[in-house]
């Protein structure tokens, strides 16, 4: 990957979710139900992964600009779950190449490109 | 101003549809929502947008990925979800501007690609189009998810 042109930062909580929750309009326990969430196997609740790739867009936005709004294209992978108490570093490069991290655990990897 | 709670079915509010019961290449009929400034104010708050970054020909514009939070309700509506469903996958093309200075009314409708196992697990993938009520196409995605069993 090429040096990181754009970069963002954001802590997930519980009322993170919960506020992405509210207008995502889902039910789903997996997010909510940390009980559920161990049995099933992860750290604990699941942020939902369409907020993690809203902050991919949010640095394609910056980046692209007007080329972002009109004509604009990303492409994700999630990898791993964020849960409550995590950082996410989210990056994307020169080259359109765009990851999220929390830790040294990749969450994310794709490609978030404005119009040619 | 169309909540998406307004028109996405919810988890656990009816039978959950079971993988084997749906059918690649079955259509996803249309749906109609509006987006307003407020609701885009509220998604913006949600993934702690930087505001400045959404404006053009000096008027203000929604993230192009304040589409996400319909998404779902373009699948659910046809075929109401289990508990425990989870992303794996997602490819978006946004087209045009969706206005946040006025109430735009959206239309979606999408079409079941195809079912697969893998691992011993069960995927779909599925497609959505959105296009403004005149017209104009906004955004088309594609969506891969893990189905529990």
């Amino acid at each position: 990957m090429q040096a990181t042109e754009h970069h963002l930062q954001r802590n997930v909580s519980q009322e993170t979710i919960d506020r992405y929750g509210r207008i995502n309009g889902d039910n789903d326990i997996i997010h909510y139900d940390q009980d559920y969430a161990l049995k099933r196997g992860f750290r604990g609740t699941l942020a939902h992964g369409l907020m993690v790739m809203g902050y991919a867009c949010e640095l394609a936005a910056q980046a692209h600009g007007e080329r972002w709004f009109r004509g604009g294209s990303i492409h994700v992978k999630w990898v791993d779950p964020v849960c409550p108490g995590d950082v996410v570093a989210v990056d994307l490069d020169g080259e359109g190449n765009v990851r999220a991290a929390v830790g040294e655990e990749l969450v994310l990897v794709g490609t978030a490109r404005g119009r040619a | 101003m169309t909540r998406p709670s307004d028109v996405k079915p919810r988890e656990g509010e009816q039978p959950g549809t079971p993988s084997s019961a749906i059918d690649a290449g079955s259509l996803l009929p249309e749906m109609r929502f509006t987006i307003s400034p407020e609701i885009v104010e509220e998604y913006l708050a949600s993934i702690d947008a930087d505001r400045s970054l959404y404006s053009l020909d000096g008027r203000a514009i929604a993230p192009p990925n304040v589409l996400f939070v319909y998404q779902l309700a373009v699948l659910y509506r046809k075929y109401p979800p289990i508990q425990g469903i989870i992303l794996t996958e997602q490819t978006w093309d946004f087209h045009a501007p969706i206005w946040a200075d006025e109430t735009t009314e959206i239309v979606a409708d999408g079409k079941i690609v195809e079912r697969f196992e893998k691992r011993g697990k069960q995927f779909m993938r599925w497609s959505a189009d959105f296009r403004s009520s005149n017209g104009t196409k906004l955004a088309t995605s594609t969506n891969t998810m893990y189905l529990p069993e």
